[in-house]
């Protein structure tokens, strides 16, 4: 029986049922990564240490949901042993000598991490075209770009692969190649799961999330994912709720707003189509719609194309050489092992990000630019706080559009900032948001967003589950079948 | 944003650029800076800049060391190094 496009709770069900081994599961996955090879959504494979790890779980009893789950793990984060290169040439020979505190609870609760999946270097994109890995197909067309950074994760879990995905998330890289690859991914709140061994991009914007098929599977995996962590000084000491408790909650009666400054008239007429279409689902559902304004979020892009640059200019001066990481041949002193590293180790729109930040950050300009963005970033938080005394949730399609053809946006930078214009803010003010599939353009799938209040990722995976229950967007395959 | 800013910000992040490629990155910085530069249409007075979503304190906790001593499995990582040190080329003569 195929294993293909298969959930957590469907692969957990045939392992119990002893339908299937906890060894043949894990074989099968890498044999559908071996047919799927074309999609490049790996750059290194976990597969002696993934299947030791199904023959022990086989000798024993589980009682874990997510004992023996294969997950495809973003190269992002660092994996003990195994190699870690953040998309990029920098670290093509980093072997971590420890996990991620996320990747060790997914662990601990039984998952199996077959691979590392490609990436925009160091999260920076949102195509998965800057990895130094070569881009990465999405499933749903020939050419066509899955989003990014967490492209990889994306597409392995659109192809089937695997039932989830790790994925991170600055300005939208979860839930931007969600909605490209016609999958659920969702970010939660910032500080919710430990940042300790995540490849630090913008620190304050940072955030793991997971992807995958449904808005239940996403909350099975955030359960495990998220834990107050001493190593990591953001990490929340705040209760961690079952997510999955309230999921079947009906949504009755709830309010959703609907962004007044995001001015849909400048999309695609059928991506707004799709998107009119989703607000009679959930009204279907009960729900009530009421307009909100947040007077400073076109502010959100520009605010976030200083800070998350001047975070990345800091975070990553550590790539010198010196401890771990590429080292450019026979240095002439140490200024030339500097550069030279770090201009052969980087690619190039990691080093625009670079030198955007060294300029906004530069004595100055300083507070022109990165004082005034933190300024405007608190304007943005503060529409948001004054959204939530109003509605339960706030809605606005993922992306501008649908999954778009490797090298369409030409070479104008500031065409590819723009995909994450309505990801961003929430990243901005620390919210969690996700995106589920609602419908599709011209044959490819596109993501409805839904952003909530502080610490409310469960009420989020309750309107996403509600949304899944009635609608089978999230069950279409681009193989054509439905699950 | 000029030639030889963008020269003194390559230095400041110690990035060589590519002599072929200098004008092009001069032009997307400029555009980029020009992007953010609509940030002046936002009235900021008397806003306390939000540096972090949670503003909260950094957490402490006691001097204690908790780490074990892995110094050979990371100078064995790294990409030059001795029995006690990682390696760089010589600094003082």
């Amino acid at each position: 029986m195929s294993i293909q496009y298969k959930s957590i709770k469907d692969l957990n069900n045939m392992l119990l049922s002893k339908e299937i081994s906890h060894k043949e599961l894990i074989t099968e996955t890498f044999a559908l990564i071996e047919s799927k090879k074309n999609l490049n959504a790996f750059i290194t494979l976990n597969k002696d240490a993934a299947i030791e790890k199904a023959v022990l779980l086989d000798r024993k009893k589980n009682e874990s949901m997510l004992a023996g789950i294969p997950i495809a793990q973003k190269d992002l984060f660092c994996t003990k042993d195994l190699r870690t290169t953040c998309g990029s040439n920098m670290l093509s020979t980093f072997i971590p000598p420890y996990s991620a505190t996320v990747i060790s609870n997914l662990e601990n609760a039984g998952c199996i991490s077959v691979g590392k999946t490609n990436m925009d270097e160091f999260a920076m994109g949102s195509s998965n075209e800057t990895s130094f890995y070569g881009n990465v197909e999405n499933p749903w067309g020939v050419n066509l770009v899955p989003g990014g950074s967490s492209g990889g994760s994306a597409s392995a879990v659109a192809s089937g692969i695997v039932p989830a995905a790790t994925g991170t998330d600055t300005g939208g890289s979860i839930r931007q190649p969600a909605s490209l690859c016609g999958i659920t991914g969702l970010k939660p709140t910032y500080g919710r799961i430990s940042r300790w061994g995540m490849i630090a991009f913008a620190s304050s914007l940072d955030q793991a999330g997971p992807m995958a098929r449904t808005a239940e599977d996403c909350g099975i995996l955030l359960n495990e994912m998220c834990s107050h962590d001493i190593k990591d000084t953001t990490s929340l000491n705040e209760h961690i709720p079952d997510f999955t408790k309230n999921i079947n909650q009906p949504i009755k009666g709830m309010k959703i707003g609907i962004v007044k400054e995001f001015d849909l008239s400048k999309l695609d007429n059928e991506v707004v189509k799709v998107f009119e279409e989703s607000k009679k689902y959930y009204e279907s559902l009960g729900a009530e719609f009421i307009e909100i304004s947040l007077p400073n979020i076109s502010l959100s892009v520009p605010t976030y194309y200083v800070v998350a640059p001047a975070e990345c200019s800091s975070n990553l001066s550590r790539f010198d050489g010196v401890k771990f990481g590429k080292r450019c041949e026979d240095p002439k002193n140490l200024e030339d092992l500097y550069i030279r590293t770090r201009s052969e180790g980087f690619g190039d729109e990691v080093k625009r990000r670079i030198l955007i930040g060294s300029y906004v950050l530069s004595a100055g300009f300083y507070d022109a630019y990165y004082k005034k963005a933190q300024q405007v970033r608190r304007l943005i938080k503060n529409d948001f706080d004054e959204a939530f005394l109003k509605v339960d949730v706030l809605m606005s399609p993922t992306t501008r559009g649908a999954a778009f053809e490797a090298g369409s946006k030409g070479s104008d930078p500031i065409q590819m900032y723009l995909e994450d214009l309505f990801t961003i803010p929430a990243n901005l003010a620390g919210l969690p948001a996700l995106s589920i599939p609602n419908g599709f353009v011209d044959s490819k799938p596109i993501g409805l967003q839904l952003i909530g209040n502080f610490l409310e990722e469960s009420k989020l995976l309750q309107f996403a589950h509600s949304f899944q229950q009635i609608t089978d967007f999230h069950l279409k395959t681009p193989s054509g079948e439905n699950i | 944003m000029d030639k030889k800013t963008v020269t003194t910000i390559a230095y400041l992040s110690r990035i060589a650029l590519d002599e072929d490629n200098e004008d092009k990155i001069t032009t997307d910085l400029e555009n980029i800076i020009k992007f953010v530069d609509q940030l002046d249409n936002a009235n900021v007075d008397g806003v306390e800049p939000l540096t972090n979503p949670l503003e909260k304190k950094a957490q402490t906790r006691e001097d204690k060391v908790t780490a074990e001593n892995r110094k050979e499995t990371f100078l064995d990582r790294a990409p030059k190094s001795n029995e006690d040190y990682f390696l760089v080329p010589r600094v003082v003569e």
